[in-house]
């Protein structure tokens, strides 16, 4: 009791005047994008064909289910190639950042107790090397796009905006499970389980058409499941709803509304994130 | 300058420290016991620009504590800290070393990490390749360096950062003489900087040389604050027996 009442009469000032900030903004954006380059560079073991290497896990995850759902089970749906790699492409973002940022931050962990830099540092950095690797993975999308017959349209510019969205959205789940993963360590595993539950609540696989259509309103209660939608109609087509401006509303909302907890719950939590770790 | 106000620093150290919802869960009925442990107690000090202030006192006395809250590690449990200027903290040597990576890679993370900018780093590169003694190893990974050189690397990069403010923690305690006199070396370098240092340290004699004042930690507290030789007294007083010379004779 006492401890917490002491909590809140505590303050670190730094004075500074207004150039030194700027200046000390710009380090801290350096540190971002080394540390970003960093992981990247261990990830790929600082190689291209580590890169490839990379590529062969969601490459043979589509291979597999493409097998299955076009020679076995046969959707009927325009392009299902396209559609399916899309699909996987960026649920696979979402996944990658909200599991190796927690991974990153207890492997920082020795970092974190010797060294100040705001925390969100890390966070960022871990979204931004699973970005790089997205845009790696949409070059891809687009050679099977050149080779699929697939015709390029106008709409296409709309996938720009979804993927900002999904950045958004994607970046504050991952700040708010950063934010409880050092005091509540399973919450990794525990969101394991939701990831792959979510793939498969989640038109990735199956066209929307063969879900019954009073489950629609449940299913698309996942921004990320209009965002992939959207995403697809925009580049494979053909238009629809998903590319309206009520769909980017719900999405903007959500994404902003869960930025917004994440980053509050983040600044909180991460003051202690020293101790806790 | 560095003004703490009535700091307190609690370390809540529960019996059974519950880390998952799993265990938490599972021990929702029980009760929570913890010990509080004041690692700083209502401590109060100044430090003034370009001043050389040692820190002395017994394990667990909160040396290392009174560091990380200055270099804003750990949050205080209550009062103020400020600070004007950017510090850097020499708390270990190597923290963030990237095994994994080369040696250049390595001195733009680990300069990053210390709070330099970009061109900073580019403008110190040559000086740390040079002062650390690897320019044939620029491009072999880290992990296949002796460790001989990985320190020499830490040091060279640390020293490299123009901070006002440095926390020094017993850094000097590894590398062999020649190591150790090149950081002494560096040290009567930033004090003819007017360069302010905070430095914890067993080692007496260095001590002795550097330091303008000397505060003695005890259970949180500053116990005494003074000048170098009559604060080492104090403590050697409280030991009971001459630290400084069984020191001597190690």
């Amino acid at each position: 009791m006492l401890t917490r009442q002491m909590q809140r009469e505590s303050s670190y000032t730094e004075a500074g005047c207004k150039m030194e900030n700027v200046s000390r903004r710009n380090n801290y954006l350096f540190l971002t994008s080394v540390m970003a380059i960093t992981d990247f560079k261990i990830k790929y073991d600082n190689s291209v064909l580590g890169y490839f290497w990379s590529l062969l896990k969601p490459l043979l995850m589509f291979g597999t289910l493409y097998l299955v759902f076009s020679v076995f089970v046969r959707w009927q749906v325009e392009n299902y190639r396209l559609y399916l790699l899309l699909g996987i492409i960026l649920w696979n973002f979402l996944s990658e950042v909200t599991l190796n940022s927690m991974v990153l931050l207890q492997s920082k962990a020795s970092i974190l107790k010797k060294i100040y830099f705001p925390r969100w540092i890390i966070v960022v950095a871990s979204s931004l090397t699973s970005l790089l690797t997205l845009l790696l993975n949409i070059g891809v999308f687009f050679i099977f796009f050149a080779f699929s017959g697939a015709r390029f349209r106008m709409s296409a510019l709309l996938f720009v905006v979804y993927l900002a969205e999904l950045y958004i959205l994607v970046v504050g789940l991952a700040l708010l499970l950063c934010a409880l993963f050092p005091k509540f360590r399973d919450i990794h595993h525990i969101w394991e389980v939701f990831v792959q539950l979510g793939f498969w609540a989640t038109p990735i696989i199956y066209p929307i058409s063969i879900v019954p259509a009073k489950y629609h309103t449940l299913i698309f209660l996942n921004p990320v499941a209009r965002i992939i939608q959207g995403s697809r109609q925009a580049l494979i087509g053909p238009g629809g709803e998903f590319l309206g401006l009520t769909n980017h509303i719900i999405i903007v909302f959500v994404a902003v509304g869960l930025f917004a907890i994440g980053l509050g719950m983040f600044n909180r939590l991460s003051r202690s994130f020293a101790e806790d770790l | 300058m560095i003004t703490l106000k009535e700091v307190n620093k609690v370390f809540r150290l529960p019996h059974d420290k519950k880390t998952t919802l799993r265990q938490r869960f599972v021990s929702l009925l029980q009760k929570k016991t913890y010990e509080e442990l004041y690692a700083l107690r209502n401590l109060n000090l100044k430090v003034n620009d370009g001043e050389f202030l040692g820190i002395i006192g017994k394990n667990g006395a909160g040396k290392s504590t009174l560091l990380k809250v200055i270099a804003r590690v750990f949050e205080p449990t209550s009062g103020s800290v400020s600070t004007n200027g950017m510090i850097a903290p020499f708390l270990e040597l190597g923290v963030g070393f990237q095994w994994e990576l080369t040696v250049k890679d390595n001195i733009f993370f680990y300069g990053a990490l210390l709070g330099m900018s970009r061109q900073e780093v580019e403008e110190k590169y040559d000086w740390i390749i040079d002062f650390s003694g690897l320019e044939r190893f620029v491009d072999a990974k880290l992990k296949n360096l002796s460790s001989g050189m990985q320190v020499r690397l830490g040091f060279s990069i640390t020293v490299s950062v123009e901070s006002p403010i440095l926390l020094v923690d017993e850094v000097l305690a590894v590398g062999d003489m020649d190591f150790q006199q090149k950081c002494y070396d560096s040290f009567k370098n930033f004090k003819q900087n007017g360069r302010t240092i905070l430095f914890v340290s067993h080692d007496f004699e260095a001590v002795e040389r550097f330091c303008d004042r000397v505060i003695l930690l005890e259970d949180g507290e500053i116990k005494a604050q003074g000048g170098p030789r009559d604060m080492l007294d104090v403590y050697d007083r409280g030991n009971g027996t001459d630290l400084r010379n069984t020191n001597s004779i190690i």
